[in-house]
Formats: C-alpha cells, sequence, structure tokens
C-alpha cells in the first residue's frame, strides 16, 4: 500500500469505511431530491425552456433578431461558445492531467468537474450551430463526401479546426468519464432494490463483476484515456484562440493567445467546478468528501491561473505599444478607455484583481468567499470574451466602419437558457449518478483516510 | 320476359368443359415454393438476386413516394409571337430621356425580356449624359404598385370613355372663363407646340411653369442683363478658377450636368482647376472645392457684392456700394482676376438680386463666351414664379374655370401656402395628370393616370441645337395614358403622339436627318443652329412685367440693374437664423419618392438615410442645447425642435449637427414629408416645403427645443474623421507637382530575412501566377469622385441589393456593395500632438471631433478583391474563394452564414442576409423591387437574389465580366480594354471608376497603376488588393 507522509492532510474526513463511503456516494441517487433541488431545477428548467423558445426563433427567423451588425458579426454568440468551452476545461484538466501527475486529491471531485466539462461543452457546442445563418446546412462543415460532388471543406479555417477540436474533446471526455463511472454504476446496481432501476444501472455498467482481471482493464484504460485527454486540455483553447489569432483584426492578430486562453480556461473551469462542488457539497453533505483542503487547492490553481492571465493582459498592452501599430495601439487604448471601458475595466477587475486575495489563507480557506470569488472569475471570464470579440470588432481598421453593439433580448435569451440547459443537465446527473468516483475514493481510503492516517500515526509513534 | 343468357370467357369454356373444370377447382392456384426456390440451380442461374429485388422495391417506393409529392409549378408563359428582337437571356438597350419636371438626363435603358431593368448613361448626349442618383433608382419607380393604375374621377376609380366624355363637356363650359395649363418646365419642344394648339380652343388659355425649387429670380435677372430669360450653359471644362457662392452645381443646381465637364479640370496636374467655394450648408461642390469659405446665407448677397467690388478695384472699374469683404475674398477676387476670361463665378439663388451682381461679376471678368455662353441657352428651368403667384389669386377670384396639372405637384410643393388649396376648391374644373394619387390628385376632380416615362414618347431640347427623344421600352402596365395623348384626344383628333412628334421632328427639327438614327441615339444636335419651328417663341413682354416699362428700356445696363441689386443686397440684415433649402442626392425635389432605394441611399454628407433634418453648427447647438447620441446598439438620436420660418411652424424637426455648417445658419432638405406618395415615402421627414416661400434661403428663422421625446436617425457612419489614418492618401498640389512621390504618397516596407520588401512582395506562401489570362483591377480616382452616389445607386439596380428599411439601417445593417464614405478632417492631427505634447487618449479623444470648417473628402469602398485575401482563408466551408483572374468570388449556395469572412475584412465591405429580405413582405414590404410580383420584375435575372443567412458583397459585377469575355470570344478577338464596364463606372460621369485587366499593358488601369498616385487601401495589412485608389491632390494655394 502506497505510504503518505502524516504531514499531508487527510482528504476524506472522519471515521469512514469502504461501507460508509457507498452509502454517502450512493444515498443521492437511492433517495427522494430536497425540496431546494426541486426548485433550482425547475428553474433551471424554465431558463432552458426560454432559451430553446429564442434558439427556434432565431433559426426561424434569421440571425438578425440578434443584435449583430455589418461591422460586429460576432458578439454573445461566440463569447458565449468561448466562455463554456472555457469552462470545460478545469474537469479533463483535473480527471487526466492530475491522473498522471498522482494527484489523488483529483479523486474526490473529477468525476463532477468532468460533468461539468460535459455539460458545458454541450452548451459552447450548440453556439457555432445556431449562430450560423443556415444551420440546416450544418453538415457543410464535415469533410463528407456530398451531393455537390468533390467540394471539400477548407482546411485553412481555424473554424474548421474548431469542429474537430470540440468534437473530439467531447468524445474523448465522454469516453473517460464514462469508463470511471462504470465501477460505480455496478455498485448502485448492486445496491438498487426496485427492478427498474436494478435493470437501467446494469445496462449502465456493463456487466462490471470487480474481478482483478477487469479492475487490471480499467486502469489501464483509465491512463491511456488521461494520456489521450491530457493533449486535448491544450489543444482545444489553443485552437479557439486561434479563431481570434490567425485574422487580422487588431486585437485578435495576437500570438500570445494560444497560452493565454489555455490558462483563462482553466482559470475560469476551476471557478465554476468551485461553484458547482460547494454547492454539491452542501446539498449532499459530502463535506467529508469534498474537503476545505479540496477547495483550498483549486483557490490555488484559480489565483495562479488568473495571475498568468493577468500577465497576457499587460503583455498585450505592452506588445501593441512596442509593435509601433497604429491600429493595434488604438485597438487597445479603445479598450481601455474607449465606449467599452467598462467592459474592459469588469474584466481587469474579476480575472486580475479578485484573485489576489487567495494569497491569504483565511480567505482561500473561506468558503463564503471562495464561492463568491468563483462567480466573480465566472463573470470576468465571460467580460474577457466579450472584450476581445466585441471591442476589436466594434473598431477596426476604417473609422467609416465602426459601430456599436447591444445585445437583443434574443441573445440574453440564448445566453440564460444555456445557464438553464447546464443546470438542467447536472442537477439530473447530481440526482442519478455517483458524484464522487467512490470506487477510487476507496483505494486512498487507508492512505489519506483521517481515521486510518491517525492510526497510522499512533502506530508510528507506538514504535 | 326473361331470358336465359349463356356468357363463356373463352372458346375453350365454350367448348371443352373438361379442362374448364379443371381450371375452375383450382381458381387459385398455389404455385408451391418448392417449385419457386426449391431449385437452386435455376435460382443462382437468376440475374435478379434478392438484394436486386430489394433494390427495386426500395426504388419503387421511393419513386411512388416522391411522384407523389407535388412539385411547385412556376408560371412562365411563352411567347406565342416572339417579338424579333427580344432574344431570351440578351439584353437590349434602348437610348431615350428622363424628364419629370426637374432631373433631365439623357439614358440607355437595358431591357431584359422586354423588362426595362437598368438605366445608364448615354454617353454620346451633347448634355447631361451622366445620370445621378435618382434618374439611375427611377426604373424601380415603373414597378411602383401604388401607381395610379386607371384614371380617377372624384377619387373613385372611372373608365377613360367617361373621363374623355366628362371632361369634354366640362372643358367646353369652361371656355368663358380662363383656361390654365399648369407644368413645371417644359422641356420638350413637341409638348409645348401641343400645349399652344391645345390652348387655340380656348379664348382664355394660359399656360404657367412653375418649378418646385425654383430659379425665376434667376432667370429674371439674366432676362434683364442678357435679353432672354433663359439660362446661359455653364463651362466648367473652361475654368481654371472657379468661385462658388451657395451653388451647389455638383449636387443639384440649374438642371445642367456640370460634374463631368467640372471634372475634366480636377485631375491633378498644370492644369488642374482652383475652386474656391462660399456657402452656409455642407454642400457635395463645398466639400470637393479645394477651399471652403463658410458664410451665412443671408450674407451671400453682401459677399457677392464684396468679390465685385475687388475685381473691380483690381480692373479700375467702377465700383458697387456698400458689400462685405474681407481676407478671403480678397483672395478669392485676386485669383479671379489673374485668370481673367477663364474665371468662373456662380451663385446659387432664386433671388434676381444676387444673380445680377453674379452677371455683372462675370462681365467685369469678361468670360463672357469661354466659362459662360450666353448665346447657348439651357432650358432646364423656365419656371416663373410671378405667374404662379398671379395664378392662384386668379384661382381665389373664381376667373379660373379649368386647371391642368401636369409635371407638378402643387399640393406638396406649396404645402406652405394656403391659398393654393382654398383656390383648388374654387376652380371649375381640375385636372390632374399623375402617376400617383398624391397630395394634388386628391384635391383634383379628374386624375387622368399618366404613362411612366419608360412607357411613353417624347422629346426634350435641353439647350439650343440638342435635342433627345424619350421611347416607351415596354407596353404601358396599366391603363394608362400621356398627357400628350390626352390632349391629342380631347382636340378631337385622331392623331396619336407618337404620329404628332414624328410629323414635328421631321419637319421641324431632323432637318434631313432620318428619325430612326436620332431615335437610335436618342441624342441629335442640330445642324439647324438655333432655328426652331416647333418651339414656342417666347411671351412678349415679360422683362416689362418685372421691371415694369419705363425701366425695360434701360434693361441692357447692367450696371444699373446690378447696382439697384447690390442696394438691395447689402441692406439684408441677417436676423436669428439664416435658413438654406436644399436638395439631396437621393431625393432632390421629391418626384421620385416613393422608392426605396434612393430612400436608402446614404446622404454623400451626412450619411443619414430615410430621413430630412435640420442641419446645425456644432456651436449653434451647444448654445441651444441641442445634442445628437449614439445609442448602446449604434444607432443616432437627435434633439428635435420646432422650427419658425416665413411666419409658419414646422413642428418636431430633428436636428443633425453638421461640420462646416456656418454658424446661426439652418439647413434643411426639400422632398420629404410626403403623405400621398405611397407606402414607401409617406411619413418620411418633414415637408421643408411646408415654410419655403419660393426663395431658397430666408433669415429670420427661430428654432425651439422640444423637450419631450428624441429622434430616430438612421446614419450609416457614425465615426466623422479618419483617426489619424492613411485611408485617403491627400496631398496638395504643389507637393504633387513638386515633392517626391515616395514621401507623399510613402509605400509602406517591411524588414524581413530579405530586406526590406514592399507589401506587395511580401509574401508567406508561394504565390499564384498572376501574369497568365486576365488580371482584372480597378482605380477610383478620389479627385474626381464628388460623391454623388449614382453609382451606389448603379449598383443597387445591377446586383438587385435588398433594401432593408429605416430599423435595420439605424443598426448598421445596409447591404450596400458600394458604399462611399465620407471623411471630415480634424483639427487634431499626429503632427500637432507631438508638437503640443498631447497624451495618447487625449489626442485620439480630439481627433473624432471634425474642425469647425472642415476639409471633406469621398472614397468609394467596395470589395477590394484582396489577392491576399483575410476572408477567404477562414470561410470553413470555402465559400469564398478566388478565381485566376484576381477576383474573390462568393458561391452563395455553399455559404452557410459563420460572418468569420466579414468579420475578418478589413475593409468591412461584406454584407449578411441578416433576414429573409425577399419575398418577405410581411417584413420587408417596402423593399417592393423584392417583395411583390410587379416589383420583382425589376430585378436583374443575370444576378441571384440572395437568401437568409448567406454573406454578399460585390462580385467586381461578374455577370458583366464574364459576357464580355463571351462576346469577344465569339467575335474572335481579343477583348478590348473598355468593353466591359461594370455598373459604378458606367454610372460615374466623371470617370473616377476604371475597371479592366492590367495584364493587357495598353489598357487605361495598366496605366494608372503605375500612376504615381496610386495607393492601396490599408497596404500594410498585406490584402494585396486588386482595387487601387489615386492620392486625392487639392489644389491650395
Amino acid at each position: 500500500m502506497h505510504y503518505e507522509a502524516p504531514v499531508r492532510e487527510p482528504l476524506i474526513i472522519g471515521d469512514k469505511s469502504y461501507h460508509d463511503i457507498t452509502v454517502d456516494v450512493a444515498k443521492p441517487v437511492e433517495t427522494f431530491a430536497p425540496k431546494s433541488w426541486w426548485v433550482v431545477f425547475t428553474l433551471s428548467l424554465i431558463a432552458f425552456l426560454w432559451g430553446v423558445g429564442c434558439i427556434l426563433y432565431t433559426i426561424g427567423t434569421g440571425i438578425g433578431v440578434w443584435g449583430l451588425n455589418n461591422t460586429v458579426d460576432w458578439a454573445w454568440d461566440i463569447t458565449n461558445f468561448v466562455w463554456w468551452v472555457g469552462i470545460g476545461h478545469a474537469g479533463t484538466l483535473i480527471s487526466a492531467v492530475l491522473l498522471l501527475f498522482r494527484q489523488k486529491w483529483r479523486m474526490s471531485i473529477n468525476r463532477s468537474a468532468e460533468a461539468m466539462t460535459i455539460f458545458s461543452v454541450i452548451q459552447a457546442a450548440l453556439f457555432p450551430g445556431i449562430h450560423m445563418g443556415r444551420i440546416w446546412l450544418a453538415y457543410f462543415v464535415f469533410p463528407i463526401p456530398n451531393q455537390f460532388g468533390s467540394l471539400w471543406v477548407n482546411f485553412n479555417s481555424p473554424l474548421l479546426w474548431d469542429v474537430f477540436a470540440i468534437s473530439t474533446y467531447f468524445t474523448v471526455s465522454v469516453v473517460f468519464w464514462y469508463v470511471g463511472l462504470i465501477p460505480d454504476f455496478a455498485m448502485i446496481r448492486d445496491r438498487a432494490i426496485r427492478p427498474v432501476t436494478k435493470h437501467i444501472y446494469r445496462i449502465l455498467s456493463f456487466g462490471w463483476g470487480g474481478k482483478a482481471k477487469q479492475w487490471q482493464r480499467f486502469e489501464e484504460v483509465s491512463l491511456v484515456l488521461a494520456g489521450l485527454a491530457t493533449p486535448l486540455v491544450l489543444s482545444v483553447h489553443t485552437i479557439v484562440s486561434m479563431d481570434f489569432a490567425t485574422s487580422v483584426i487588431p486585437g485578435w492578430h495576437t500570438t500570445i493567445f494560444p497560452p493565454y486562453f489555455v490558462a483563462g480556461a482553466i482559470f475560469s473551469g476551476f471557478a465554476m467546478v468551485q461553484t458547482l462542488l460547494i454547492i454539491v457539497r452542501k446539498m449532499f453533505k459530502m463535506e467529508d468528501y469534498i474537503t476545505i483542503q479540496h477547495i483550498e487547492m483549486m483557490n490555488i490553481i484559480i489565483m495562479l491561473t488568473g495571475s498568468i492571465v493577468g500577465i497576457a493582459y499587460i503583455t498585450e498592452l505592452f506588445i501593441a505599444w512596442y509593435s509601433g501599430v497604429e491600429y493595434e495601439q488604438y485597438a487597445f487604448l479603445n479598450r481601455a478607455t474607449g465606449p467599452y471601458w467598462w467592459a474592459y475595466w469588469s474584466m481587469m477587475t474579476c480575472n486580475v484583481f479578485s484573485p489576489q486575495f487567495m494569497w491569504f489563507k483565511k480567505l482561500r480557506t473561506s468558503l463564503v468567499f471562495t464561492f463568491i470569488i468563483s462567480i466573480v472569475v465566472n463573470i470576468g471570464m465571460w467580460f474577457e470574451r466579450f472584450v476581445i470579440i466585441v471591442t476589436s470588432l466594434h473598431r477596426d481598421y476604417l473609422p467609416s466602419s465602426w459601430s456599436m453593439f447591444s445585445p437583443t433580448f434574443v441573445d440574453i435569451g440564448i445566453f440564460i437558457g444555456t445557464i438553464g440547459f447546464f443546470f438542467v443537465l447536472f442537477l439530473l446527473y447530481a440526482r442519478t449518478f455517483p458524484v464522487i468516483a467512490q470506487a477510487e475514493l476507496k483505494t486512498i481510503l487507508k492512505s489519506s483516510g483521517e481515521n486510518y492516517k491517525k492510526l497510522q500515526e499512533s502506530n508510528e509513534h507506538g514504535h | 320476359m326473361a331470358e336465359t343468357k349463356k356468357y363463356w370467357k373463352g372458346i375453350e369454356e365454350l367448348t371443352n368443359s373438361e379442362t374448364m373444370e379443371k381450371l375452375r377447382a383450382n381458381e387459385f392456384g398455389e404455385v408451391s415454393t418448392e417449385d419457386f426456390l426449391g431449385d437452386k440451380e435455376k435460382l443462382s442461374e437468376s440475374s435478379t438476386t434478392r438484394r436486386d429485388f430489394l433494390k427495386y422495391m426500395g426504388f419503387s417506393t421511393a419513386a411512388a413516394t416522391l411522384a407523389a409529392c407535388e412539385a411547385p409549378i412556376v408560371e412562365s408563359i411563352p411567347y406565342v409571337v416572339t417579338p424579333e428582337e427580344v432574344i431570351p437571356g440578351i439584353p437590349d438597350f434602348y437610348a431615350t430621356s428622363f424628364y419629370d419636371g426637374h432631373d433631365y438626363a439623357s439614358i440607355i435603358v437595358k431591357t431584359r425580356e422586354g423588362r426595362p431593368i437598368k438605366v445608364e448613361n448615354n454617353t454620346e448626349a451633347g448634355i447631361n449624359g451622366g445620370a445621378n442618383a435618382r434618374v439611375h433608382a427611377s426604373v424601380l419607380n415603373l414597378y411602383d404598385a401604388t401607381r395610379l393604375q386607371q384614371p380617377m374621377i372624384n377619387g373613385e376609380k372611372a373608365a377613360w370613355s367617361d373621363l374623355d366624355a366628362a371632361l369634354g363637356k366640362e372643358l367646353a363650359a369652361a371656355n368663358g372663363k380662363q383656361v390654365v395649363f399648369l407644368t413645371s418646365t417644359v422641356l420638350s419642344p413637341t409638348t409645348k407646340k401641343l400645349i399652344k394648339a391645345f390652348g387655340a380652343q380656348y379664348a382664355n388659355f394660359k399656360h404657367v411653369s412653375f418649378d418646385p425649387f425654383s430659379y425665376s429670380g434667376k432667370l429674371d435677372a439674366i432676362a434683364a442683363a442678357k435679353g432672354k430669360r433663359a439660362l446661359p450653359m455653364y463651362k466648367f471644362q473652361h475654368a481654371d478658377v472657379i468661385v462658388g457662392v451657395g451653388a451647389d452645381f455638383l449636387g443639384d443646381w440649374i438642371g445642367q450636368g456640370v460634374s463631368a465637364d467640372y471634372a475634366s479640370r480636377r485631375k491633378p496636374g498644370k492644369k488642374m482647376s482652383r475652386h474656391i467655394q462660399f456657402e452656409a450648408n455642407m454642400s457635395l461642390t463645398g466639400a470637393s472645392a479645394d477651399k471652403r469659405h463658410k458664410i451665412r446665407a443671408s450674407e451671400m448677397g453682401a459677399t457677392l457684392v464684396g468679390l465685385h467690388n475687388e475685381i473691380a478695384a483690381l480692373k479700375g472699374a467702377a465700383k458697387l456700394a456698400g458689400g462685405a469683404s474681407n481676407a478671403q475674398v480678397k483672395a478669392a477676387a485676386k485669383e479671379l482676376v489673374k485668370a481673367g476670361s477663364k474665371a468662373l463665378v456662380v451663385s446659387g439663388s432664386n433671388s434676381a438680386d444676387i444673380e445680377a451682381v453674379t452677371i455683372s461679376i462675370n462681365d467685369l471678368l469678361g468670360n463672357g463666351g469661354t466659362t459662360i455662353d450666353y448665346t447657348t441657352r439651357t432650358y432646364f428651368r423656365q419656371g416663373d414664379d410671378k405667374a404662379m403667384t398671379a395664378l392662384i389669386a386668379d384661382m381665389n377670384s373664381g376667373k379660373v374655370g379649368a386647371l391642368l396639372i401636369d409635371n407638378l405637384n402643387p399640393a406638396y410643393v406649396l404645402a406652405g401656402n394656403t391659398k393654393f388649396a382654398k383656390g383648388m376648391e374654387k376652380v371649375g374644373t381640375t385636372v390632374y395628370f399623375s402617376e400617383k394619387n398624391d397630395e394634388t390628385a386628391q384635391l383634383c376632380k379628374y386624375v387622368c393616370a399618366k404613362h411612366n416615362y419608360l412607357e411613353s414618347w417624347g422629346d426634350a431640347k435641353p439647350a439650343d441645337g440638342i435635342y433627345s427623344l424619350q421611347q416607351p421600352v415596354i407596353r404601358p402596365l396599366f391603363d394608362t395614358r400621356q398627357m400628350e395623348g390626352c390632349l391629342l384626344k380631347w382636340m378631337g383628333g385622331t392623331q396619336n403622339y407618337y404620329d404628332y412628334l414624328t410629323a414635328n421632328w421631321n419637319t421641324g427639327i431632323l432637318g434631313g436627318t432620318r428619325w430612326d438614327k436620332a431615335l437610335h441615339d436618342g441624342v441629335y444636335t442640330s445642324t439647324l443652329g438655333t432655328m426652331v419651328v416647333a418651339e414656342t417663341p417666347e411671351e412678349p413682354g415679360f422683362i416689362e412685367r418685372i421691371f415694369g416699362t419705363e425701366e425695360a428700356e434701360e434693361t441692357n445696363n447692367t450696371a444699373y440693374s446690378a447696382s439697384a441689386a447690390a442696394g438691395r443686397l447689402v441692406s439684408i440684415k441677417p436676423k436669428d437664423f439664416d435658413l438654406s433649402f436644399y436638395r439631396k442626392a437621393g431625393m432632390g425635389v421629391g418626384n421620385l419618392a416613393n422608392n426605396p432605394w434612393l430612400q436608402e441611399l446614404p446622404d454623400p454628407i451626412t450619411r443619414v438615410t430615410w430621413d430630412n433634418y435640420l442641419t446645425i453648427s456644432a456651436a449653434d447647438a451647444l448654445e441651444l442645447g441641442l445634442k445628437n447620441w449614439t445609442e448602446s446598439n449604434g444607432a443616432l438620436d437627435g434633439d428635435r425642435v420646432n422650427l419658425k420660418a416665413n411666419g409658419r411652424m414646422l413642428e418636431n424637426v430633428p436636428v443633425l449637427i453638421q461640420p462646416g455648417q456656418a454658424k446661426g445658419t439652418l439647413g434643411l432638405a426639400v422632398g420629404y414629408g410626403r403623405k400621398g406618395a405611397g407606402k414607401v415615402a409617406n411619413g418620411v421627414g418633414v415637408n421643408a416645403y411646408a415654410v419655403m416661400d419660393g426663395t431658397h434661403e430666408i433669415t429670420g428663422a427661430t428654432i425651439s427645443k422640444v423637450e419631450e421625446g428624441y429622434h430616430e436617425f438612421a446614419c450609416s457612419q457614425l465615426a466623422h474623421t479618419m483617426m489619424g489614418r492613411k485611408i485617403v492618401n491627400e496631398t496638395s498640389l504643389d507637393t504633387y507637382l513638386n515633392g517626391d512621390p515616395a514621401k507623399w504618397n510613402e509605400k509602406m516596407f517591411f524588414e524581413t530575412h530579405k530586406g526590406p520588401l514592399s507589401a506587395e512582395e511580401t509574401n508567406l506562401w508561394d504565390d499564384f501566377d498572376h501574369q497568365t489570362g486576365h488580371m482584372w483591377n480597378m482605380s477610383i480616382d478620389l479627385n474626381l469622385c464628388n460623391g454623388c452616389g449614382a453609382c451606389v445607386i448603379a449598383c443597387h439596380s445591377e446586383n438587385n441589393v435588398p433594401v432593408v428599411g429605416k430599423e435595420e439601417m439605424r443598426i448598421n445593417r445596409n447591404m450596400h456593395w458600394l458604399r462611399i464614405d465620407r471623411y471630415y478632417s480634424s483639427d487634431m492631427t499626429e503632427e500637432k500632438a507631438e508638437e503640443e505634447g498631447v497624451g495618447v487618449i487625449d489626442k485620439f479623444d480630439q481627433m473624432e471631433d471634425p474642425s469647425a470648417n472642415p476639409e471633406v473628402v469621398f472614397q468609394p469602398v467596395m470589395c477590394q478583391h484582396c489577392n491576399h485575401a483575410p476572408c477567404e482563408t477562414v470561410c470553413p466551408v470555402a465559400a469564398t474563394t478566388h478565381s485566376s483572374e484576381g477576383l474573390n468570388h462568393m458561391t452563395y449556395n455553399r455559404c452557410i452564414g459563420t460572418r468569420y469572412c466579414a468579420n475578418n475584412c478589413p475593409y468591412k465591405v461584406r454584407r449578411f442576409n441578416w433576414f429573409q429580405y425577399s419575398e418577405n413582405p410581411g417584413r420587408f414590404g417596402l423593399n417592393y423591387s423584392m417583395n411583390d410580383d410587379l416589383g420583382r420584375m425589376v430585378l436583374n435575372p443575370d444576378v441571384t437574389v440572395r437568401a437568409r443567412g448567406v454573406m454578399e458583397k460585390c462580385s467586381m459585377c461578374i455577370q458583366r465580366t464574364q459576357a464580355g469575355k463571351l462576346a469577344a470570344k465569339r467575335k474572335g478577338e481579343p477583348l478590348k480594354d473598355g468593353a466591359i464596364k461594370t455598373a459604378c463606372q458606367q454610372a460615374c460621369d466623371t470617370g473616377a471608376i476604371v475597371f479592366g485587366d492590367v495584364n493587357n499593358t495598353d489598357s487605361q488601369v495598366f496605366a494608372l497603376k503605375q500612376d504615381k498616385r496610386m495607393y492601396h487601401l490599408l497596404e500594410e495589412v498585406g490584402t494585396q488588393p486588386s482595387v487601387f485608389y489615386q492620392t486625392k491632390v487639392r489644389n491650395r494655394a
């Protein structure tokens, strides 16, 4: 058994046995939902349906129902897209990268983090579809033989790279997530009493029997998938950033974008994980598994990535000045002092200044403060994308075409709709899926569980 | 009686009962499956396998399903007898003339399958061969479904026969009283003759001409000074120095199209003319001027008197009393005197006094015969305000028995004159020839539904010795008649107007030239000089009417009338605000108002569409607390004022702050505020005629801010200035002639590992071969472009560009493939900021503000057809691609509408179909060129009407390029330079736009590409455009 130094904080609190973990994890699935769940679910469902209405209205009438114009041809649509993709980053990072680095603290959060990833990628994937003028021809973006003969996609276009990046990321994430879920589904299957439930979980668990060979394959597949998913963490947002970086628009045409976007994505992803886990932890009484230490770890990552993002902002400004390109200089000056100065300074405040509070241990271990900051960071990251997209476009090369953008109710409705859709999915997940990778967690109970650590300590002292 | 009949199915049944018996027993005899499938050998021999069977079944099911679907039925009716000239797919061109009582142009009309679809310039015309934006758009008015479709009596639809009968009786009864024919200027000699003949039937007949935007005073002054009440021919092509005082001769002036003549001297070089403009409103002319001075409208007279005196002082001639002079006037006088007979002073006003002084100045300069030709007259404006006043008085006193009105909408243009409407009630018989059930039609008993000009025969005599013909290019769409046809009918003859016209031309005008030839050319220059039989001689005695009989003798004495005029002019005291009325490039006097193309054409100066407004200087606006502001979506709003002028009130007039507007002055465009023009024009803007009293400028106007509410503009350009960027490259003539082109037309170089390379040589990729075949390029000369907007309309008409309406225009969703950017100069420049140490934030802040009297530049921008196109690389589906001929193509079918291309276009020329603009009458009904069956007839069948969700943009008129190449190929000869003209190029009468093949070293565009003025827009982005511009050169003193 793996030995863990006693100085490390325990990752599972309380006097837990394997069975206790099983019971705790299976509880939300096996009991009826609390009232609070129903309230949040209803609200989310309403928001989701409203969004569906707005999307149908857009498809039926035309993109003109959005606030876009001849100069600003993307705004909330792509802002939301990038925002959701960014949020989707933390899950894979936690489950894949941290797995490779043998970070055991990931075990109690990776399931939910990855669920979040998948649900937010679903939201993100909506936008490239619905932002098309002719969504009914969306299949044109796939390199499939079509009825128009040898008409092929344009491999030079970053939008096409997006298609591949997002679909690959989504597929690998789903597979990775699902593989991890199999032993846990089997656990619920084994405990299920009602035949229908049992049957469903039987199908979902792929006949998992907990044999040694199965465990061995499980571990191998997890490792392979982690290896596959890790480059994706970097590639997806790199490619998304290339939608902008390969263009000629001042404020977009920037080589710093790939790392800057990846850092921003992890930043916002972790913030979203914080938001969700603080709720889940409370709602399902998972405090013993999602400990303050977990929260603190993630806060440190938020602080780090927030600072990287801050450096990126400042580098952009410096390079704009240093390049000597008048359009670039104006673009950045306009961001900070032009008509959208409020968006820029919202972004700066939320993304650069607010995470700096995490230097204080008292603040980064405070649940309330963490929750607030996690929301603030996500607001900031939404503004970042808005600033990049709208303020760069609205005043580019020729002043004759300078313009402004303002969202319509449809823009707002679709955005709210995706938030609703996301929570609908997440809440359904939280009641039907094991929210903690209990099978994995059990592997560290004896090395990182509080009671076992204490036992170990007393043994050591006993020597 | 019952009868048993025996039926048998065959002879076998009748005869061989045994076999029958067997068969009957086994009616549904089974074939055993063993027989059918048992024989493996046979089965394997069969060519029909089970799979085949399924295939056949699948196919037949699918085919049956498909056959059950109803195919859309497109109703197209083939010709029963094909017209000789009409070949489907091949356009026909006919020369004709446009005249609507205000604008005149000699044009070529393009028809497809019998439908006129486009107006083009008639380059052979001696005068006004360059049609303006309105004339280019006029083809759409033919297909206006709100046109009158049959005559009306008392507002009820009627038959022509009833109208003829009823009206005949009434006219006969009216004979004791005055019978008056009221028109705008009649340009047609044949119509004049006919009106005279018609009038001869009545004892007391009068023909009154009245122009909506009248130059009656100007005509009176010319009559007094030069003996004939007709405008002289202005010859800008001979003018070295031009001084304009309130004359918007490049925009809308006295009807003579002078922009091409003016432009012929605006190419930079030693012969470039110098143009100084004094004006109150910022006009197109002022924008093109080398030097523009702001004066109050009420100071126009005093300035002219001052100019006169300065010239007189230099020439040693007699001065006039009074006059305002300053350094600007002195400098102008000096330059004028230096140019001598090659100088030209023009003024724009309806005041006889102003014209009298102008004539006197020009006489002092001695330019008669060089820049002003008083012997060759033009006839675009002949209206007589005094005759009109007299008519209104007669109407009110009940002296008028019958009033026939043609080509004029008096109820609209005299909206402020309550006496006219009252007088109409006292006229016994009112007859109105009109295409629309408009303001006047609602006051008239008999409304004769008129042909559109494209359905009519006619002629015109725009100037001495110059004639043109008008021919129908389509059968009348409705039950209409042309005015001349009505008159002939009512005169009781059987002759139709075509015969009347040909007879008149053959006897009086053609002088031996064949009619067919004249009709083919559309224009005819008379060799008979001024000898014209058909024309009505000028009414005698009109000079007496103006100056009284005693003074008539002295009218030849210029100095006398000029000094009297000067006396009156210098005594004008400016009071409150001066208000100048003007005509917009898109709307003119408002005749074609119900034309969505024109409503949506941005005003060249303000770039506002679908509106008129009060222009005001920033200083006055600040004093009165009037503001313009933009909403969060970029839409422009403005305060509103109540305007009081001429003792009348116009409420809720929106205010637009206009750089270059003289302090203390206001400008207001006529042609808006229609009530009876049709759904497009009704309710757009305010009716300036309601406060106009014949004069073009008044003093003593007051405004008061309306506190509640605000006005929503639809402005297509928010930014005023270039923000210190090199977008329009500009230099002075002196620098151009003597300076180093590398300095005034600096080329960008990039540091590379191969050393410094120009933008064209810097390349990441291996370049394509651009030397083989054609390489289409376009040159746009910023010196020749005056911003008139004709090219924009021509582009709409050629390329089926949709109209989106005011609400969409307001939020920057215009669909224009070609736009004309307008930039004002700013007081803040990069150099100034550096000198004064202004911080960068303040610098850009101040750069956004235009100067109080800015220099103005126009820049037509369409797709630049970049050879390294940013749009092409980013399209995920390769819907926009490059041709081997240097053009950027757009494949609508393939476009899925990601709009990435539009984002990545540095020129922002791509236009997205935000909605379904065609066949969507619910939302875009105003865009009738795409939304009703009649309007859709104007569409160019060579160009796809784009669907919702696709991107579109300038194609460089690819349909024309292809047609031109095919024509050359059929002839078996190489393509000639100039054989292919884009629509914008064809429409540009100044020749600012030149299109051609740069691989043909003999081509004009090749030469222009080598010009030292040539530059590419945003060259440093490395897009390598196929469009290039020629540096703007101002002739600064």
